[in-house]
């Protein structure tokens, strides 16, 4: 098989993995902003519950975790997994991703919205907004701009960690290079798998260059 | 006519009491400045006033109707809180501006949130609220032209002198046109060089019609511009009376200390 071919191959599996990549990002962007919201909740039980949350999702391995969502529906009701349909594989793989990513976004979220001066809130109230307002036009535009840096690496590290799917036996560009090459006897397919992630994350890295410019056109004390 | 009445305003912070039984009233049209050391309670008085603070003894009526009482328990609505916070306009210190806006942007996004909050029902109220978002936008741009900074409209903050942040956070609150407008200060995050253009803005709105509050350490601005002068002391009103009064003849000893200072 000539390098060209292993590189067709391996591009069946990179449909898979950026199918994880954006649908956890989709899913885990939003999340991680109501869960940042119950961690800084005044409600005190509330709040722990979400810092027990973080803390055991940032605490254990993502590939674990991955193996727990996978399994859960067995563990917890005994439903057989040939059950739960053909797509569960792909479906709990998301879940466990955005679980995961989600906690890493809350945290980042936090520290973006901790380092906002109180005089923005009380800039915005004394002009008659209601906290919704003010947080989504406000505050929220500003604390993005400032976290643009911590997300960009995170959403860099998924592009990796999307080959952790591999483990529960999801079909991605990692398995794909895994199996051509035991079957070919060659160290190619891993060559051409690390090129097309370099590659993907070359361009996700562009992007996240893009956005950031496009906030830039204010500078923040 | 009267316009503001406070009364026997308290606020404590912790075990610190900071306002010590605040009593006075404000006619429309009046101007009146607030001096006193740092630490006096100042700006504490004027987050009250603005409802940033929640005294714990006390009332504050504006016009007729009763804003703060803190007798009553009685949990406002999110209506009711706009409504009385409208009444009122502030001026911060260190400007608060949006960052993240233009200098326009700064002055017409609240006005434009509250009218965005109405949904049009047809086509007729469509167009009104398209007028309404044109005068929005010609109101801004004449405010601008008032304090000076027509032609900085699209440029962000950052880009702006301190006393031009400070101007366009002094229209950006009269976008809004507060029955009462405080200022915290304004010219105390500035450098000396650029005092001055924002007191000759706040000056050029003592036209009579406009009530005005402003706590101030320039005694000189302070007795030209204002009708009547407070001077407070560890949380409580020291001294009130004209300009020439408290200036000029001031009774209480506390009050001739802290001016013989100044000068
Ligand atoms: N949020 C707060 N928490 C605790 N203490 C405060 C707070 N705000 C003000 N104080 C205290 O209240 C006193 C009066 O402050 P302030 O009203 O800012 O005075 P001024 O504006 O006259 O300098 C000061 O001793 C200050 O430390
Ligand atoms: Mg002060």
């Amino acid at each position: 098989m000539s390098f060209f071919q292993i590189l067709l191959q391996l591009c069946e599996g990179l449909g898979y993995s950026v199918m994880i990549f954006l649908l956890t990002l989709v899913f885990s962007l939003p999340l991680g902003l109501l869960i940042c919201f119950g961690r800084m909740t005044k409600i005190k039980p509330v709040s722990w519950l979400f810092r027990i949350y973080i803390s055991i999702m940032r605490g254990t391995p993502l590939m674990l975790q991955l193996f727990v969502v996978y399994f859960c529906p067995y563990y917890l009701f005994r439903i057989p997994l040939r059950n739960m349909g053909d797509n569960w594989m792909f479906v709990s793989v998301i879940i466990g991703f955005a679980l995961n990513y989600a906690a890493y976004f809350a945290e980042i979220y936090r520290s973006g919205i901790a380092s906002m001066s109180e005089g923005q809130y009380e800039a915005a109230r004394v002009l008659g907004m209601n906290k919704r307002q003010t947080f989504f036009i406000i505050i929220l535009p500003q604390v993005i701009r400032r976290i643009l840096p911590s997300l960009t690496n995170e959403v860099i590290t998924l592009v990796k960690d999307t080959s952790l799917a591999f483990a529960i036996g999801q079909i991605e560009m990692f398995t794909m290079a895994k199996r051509l090459a035991s079957s070919e006897v060659s160290m190619l397919p891993y060559v051409g798998a690390a090129m097309i992630y370099y590659v993907f994350n070359l361009i996700v890295a562009t992007a996240m260059a893009k956005v950031e410019k496009r906030f830039s056109n204010y500078v923040i004390k | 006519m009267q316009i503001l009445n406070v009364s026997g305003l308290r606020k404590s912070f912790k075990e610190q009491e900071v306002l010590r039984g605040i009593d006075f009233t404000l006619q429309r049209g009046e101007i009146l400045s607030i001096i006193g050391s740092s630490g006096s309670g100042k700006t504490t008085l004027l987050r009250c006033l603005n409802f940033l603070e929640t005294p714990d003894a006390g009332t504050i009526t504006i016009g007729d109707r009763v804003a703060f009482d803190a007798a009553d328990t009685r949990k406002l609505t999110a209506k009711e809180k706009r409504a009385r916070q409208l009444q009122m306009g502030l001026v911060f210190q260190s400007f608060n501006l949006f960052p993240h806006f233009t200098v326009k942007k700064n002055l017409t996004i609240a006005s434009e949130l509250r009218l965005k909050e109405e949904k049009p029902q047809n086509g007729a109220e469509k167009a009104t609220k398209k007028a309404q978002l044109e005068a929005i936008d010609r109101k801004a741009e004449e405010l601008l032209s008032k304090v000076g900074l027509a032609d900085k409209a699209n440029d962000y903050p950052y880009a702006l002198s301190g006393g031009q942040q400070q101007r366009v956070a002094i229209a950006r609150a009269l976008m809004l046109d507060p029955e009462i407008l405080c200022f915290d200060e304004p010219t105390s995050a500035l450098d000396p060089e650029l005092t001055g253009e924002v007191l000759r803005v706040i000056r050029s709105l003592c036209d009579g019609e406009r009530t005005m509050i402003i706590v101030t350490h320039e005694m000189e601005f302070a007795r030209q511009i204002s009708h009547r002068v407070i001077y407070m002391a560890d949380g409580v009103i020291e001294e009130e009376g004209t300009p020439e009064e408290v200036f000029g003849n001031p009774k209480s000893p506390k009050t001739r200390a802290f001016l013989s200072v100044k000068d």
